[in-house]
C-alpha cells in the first residue's frame, strides 16, 4: 500500500468507465500583486545583504522575524529602533516530513522535510529547508547553519506579508554543522 | 448579556461519503436541513433566520456559496448569515444560531454546515495553489511529536484512538468510513503520512452536511421530541503563530474549556460529563484535547485512552459517533460534534448511544489550533445539577 489517497468506505462505488460524465476539472487562476508592508520589505532587503533581521518587542522581549511592526501579544508598535540582527546558526526544534499529495500545481514528488529553528542568541524561524539532508536523518536537536543563495542568484520574490520567514529565493536552507546535538532542555519548549 | 434558554429540537445529517455526485451543493445542504425540520416537525416557513457555515471557499472553488444557497435554505425574506472560522466553523456556526435564540432576537433558527470536498481539492486550497503545501497534518505533526515526547505516551496510543473511532463509526450509519476489520496492526502498518501520523490515523475527505433547529424554552416545550438544552457556550481564539506559543496546549483552548464549564456549572468535567464529541482529525488529538481542556491532568490524557475510559463503554466516552477520523466534511465536522452531543443527551443516537447520557460536551477547533468553539448540552436544564 503506497498510495496516499484517503481510505474509502466499502460503500463508495468504483469508477465505471462507461458511466456518463457528471463532472469535470475546471482550473482557476488568480494573479495579483501584493503590496509588501515596509517592515517586511526591510527584512527582504536585509536578506539580499545576507543578513537576518527581526524586531524585539520593547515590552516582552519576544523576537519577531520577519518583523511585523508590532508585538501582537503586547499590542505595541515596534520600529527600526527595535531591530536586531540575528545569528545565522541554530537548533532544529521540530520538523515535519510531508508525503506530498499530487494536487494541481504540486511539484514535489518525494517526501520532504520542513523544520523550525531556534537561533543562537534568540529568535525563531519556521518552514525552513535542510537541502541534501535525507529526511530520515532530520531530527530535533540538530545544530545547523544558514546556506545563502549565491550572489547573482539571490532574490526575495517569494517573500510576502504571510511567508513567515520562508524565503527560498534568498535562503537555500540550512546545513548541519556536525556538532553534537543540543540537549532537549535547550529547545523542547520552543515548538512552532 | 440577558439570556434565555435555548434548545436543539431538530437534528439532520446526510450520509457522509467520499463523493456525493447525486446532489449539488444546495441539494446537499437542503437534504440535511429538511431532515432537521422533519425531526422538529416544522416547515421552512416556521424558521426565522438561517445561519450557515463552511470551511474556506477554495476547498470547492465555489466562491461565496451562501449567495446561491439562500433559496435552497428557504431564506427568502429572512436574515441569513455565514460564519467562517476555518475547521471550527461548524461549532461557531451553531453557537451564533444559539446566541440569536438566547438573546431573544429570533424564536427558531436553522443552522447548517457542509463541505463537498469531492467538488474541489482541499490540499490545493490549503496550499493556496502553490507547490510544497504542508497539509493540515504537516502543521500538526510536530505538535503531536512534542506531546508524545513531553507526556511519555507510548506510540500505540495513536493507533488505539484510530481503531476505537473506526469501531464506533461502524455503529453510525451516517459515518463515511465503515472499516469493520480495522486493527492496531493495520493502523501501524499503513503508510506514514506525516511522522508520527499514519494514513489510518488521519481523517478521510468527505462530502456531507448537518443541520439543527434551535429554539427558546417555549418552542422546546412544544417540540414533538425531547430537546437537548444548551447549558453553556464558549468561543476563543488566539494567534496561529508567535514566539513562545504553547502549540500543544493552546491558551485559547484552555480558556474556552473553562468558560464553557463555568457557564454550565461544571466543576469536575471528568465526573460530570457523560459523553464528549471532540474534534480529532488526527488520532493524537484525543489525548491532547483531554489534557488541553483540563478534562485530564498533564500526562493523564493518554492513560484515559490506554485504560479504555474513552471507549463507548468507558466512563468518559469520546466520539461514539466515530468522530472526524471517520467522517470529515470539513465545514460540517465541527457542527457534527455539536449535533452528535445533542443526539446523545436526547437519547436518540441509535446504535452508538451511550447509556445514561445526560450531559454532553462538544468541541471544534480550527486554523492552526487557534479557534475554539464548545458547548455543553443536557437532557434537562438542571442536568448538571442532577449529577452527583
Ligand atoms: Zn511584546
Amino acid at each position: 500500500m503506497t498510495d496516499t489517497k484517503q481510505p474509502d468506505s466499502k460503500q463508495d462505488e468504483a469508477v465505471d468507465p462507461n458511466a456518463p460524465i457528471t463532472g469535470m476539472d475546471y482550473f482557476m487562476k488568480l494573479e495579483y500583486h501584493e503590496l509588501i508592508c515596509p517592515v517586511v520589505r526591510e527584512f527582504a532587503d536585509a536578506l539580499m545583504e545576507k543578513r537576518l533581521i527581526g524586531h524585539k518587542c520593547p515590552k516582552c522581549s519576544l523576537i519577531y522575524s520577519p518583523p511585523r511592526g508590532y508585538c501582537p501579544i503586547c499590542t505595541v508598535q515596534t520600529t527600526k529602533a527595535d531591530e536586531i540582527e540575528m545569528q545565522t546558526r541554530g537548533i532544529v526544534t521540530n520538523y515535519t516530513v510531508v508525503t506530498p499529495v499530487q494536487y494541481y500545481g504540486q511539484e514535489e514528488t518525494e517526501p520532504f522535510a520542513k523544520v523550525s529553528l531556534q537561533l543562537d542568541g534568540g529568535g525563531n524561524l519556521s518552514l525552513q529547508d535542510l537541502p541534501g539532508v535525507p529526511v530520515e536523518q532530520v531530527r530535533s536537536g540538530m545544530r545547523v547553519e544558514i546556506v545563502w543563495a549565491p550572489d547573482g542568484e539571490r532574490h526575495v520574490d517569494d517573500v510576502t506579508n504571510r511567508s513567515w520567514g520562508s524565503a527560498e529565493g534568498a535562503i537555500r536552507g540550512w546545513k548541519p554543522t556536525g556538532e553534537p546535538d543540543a540537549d532537549p532542555s535547550e529547545y523542547s519548549d520552543k515548538v512552532f | 448579556m440577558s439570556s434565555q434558554a435555548a434548545a436543539v429540537i431538530g437534528i439532520g445529517q446526510t450520509k457522509h461519503k467520499k463523493k456525493r455526485d447525486d446532489v449539488s451543493l444546495p441539494g446537499l445542504v437542503r437534504e440535511a436541513a429538511q431532515r432537521a425540520l422533519d425531526d422538529a416537525e416544522l416547515n421552512w416557513t416556521d424558521i426565522d433566520a438561517v445561519v450557515l457555515g463552511k470551511a474556506p471557499d477554495p476547498f470547492e472553488g465555489v466562491m461565496m456559496p451562501e449567495l446561491s444557497m439562500a433559496d435552497a435554505l428557504g431564506a427568502n425574506g429572512k436574515p441569513m448569515m455565514r460564519v467562517h472560522t476555518a475547521g471550527s466553523v461548524g461549532g461557531s456556526t451553531a453557537l451564533v444560531a444559539t446566541h440569536l435564540v438566547q438573546t431573544g432576537v429570533h424564536d427558531r433558527v436553522l443552522t447548517v454546515a457542509y463541505e463537498k470536498q469531492a467538488e474541489g481539492n482541499a490540499q490545493w486550497g490549503l496550499a493556496g495553489g502553490r507547490s510544497g503545501g504542508m497539509g493540515a497534518g504537516g502543521i500538526f505533526a510536530p505538535w503531536m511529536r512534542t506531546y508524545i515526547n513531553k507526556s511519555g505516551a507510548p506510540e500505540d496510543i495513536g493507533w488505539k484512538v484510530a481503531v476505537k473511532d473506526r469501531q464506533n463509526a461502524c455503529k453510525n450509519p451516517y459515518a463515511h468510513l465503515h472499516l469493520p476489520d480495522i486493527s492496531i496492526e493495520k493502523v501501524k502498518e499503513s503508510p506514514m503520512l506525516w511522522d508520527p501520523i499514519h494514513f489510518l490515523e488521519s481523517c478521510p475527505s468527505s462530502d456531507g452536511a448537518v443541520a439543527m433547529v434551535l429554539t427558546n424554552e417555549a418552542g422546546a416545550k412544544k417540540a414533538p421530541r425531547k430537546p437537548a438544552w444548551v447549558l453553556g457556550t464558549a468561543m476563543r481564539s488566539e494567534l496561529g503563530t508567535f514566539p513562545g506559543r504553547d502549540t500543544v496546549r493552546p491558551q485559547a483552548g484552555v480558556e474556552c474549556a473553562h468558560m464553557v464549564f463555568d457557564a454550565a456549572g461544571i466543576t469536575n468535567p471528568r465526573e460530570q460529563i457523560d459523553i464528549a464529541e471532540l474534534y480529532v482529525p488526527f488520532s493524537w488529538y484525543e489525548p491532547m484535547w483531554l489534557e488541553g481542556h483540563d478534562i485530564a491532568g498533564p500526562g493523564e490524557g493518554w492513560r484515559m485512552v490506554e485504560d479504555g475510559s474513552t471507549q463507548i463503554t468507558g466512563d468518559f466516552p469520546v466520539n461514539p459517533s466515530g468522530g472526524v477520523l471517520s467522517s470529515n466534511p470539513i465545514g460540517a465536522s465541527g457542527m457534527l460534534r455539536f449535533a452528535e452531543a445533542a443526539l446523545q443527551v436526547r437519547g436518540e443516537a441509535g446504535e452508538h448511544q451511550v447509556a445514561d447520557a445526560h450531559v454532553g460536551l462538544a468541541q471544534a477547533y480550527g486554523g492552526a489550533a487557534q479557534y475554539f468553539a464548545m458547548w455543553v448540552v443536557g437532557s434537562s436544564l438542571d442536568a448538571v445539577g442532577a449529577r452527583k
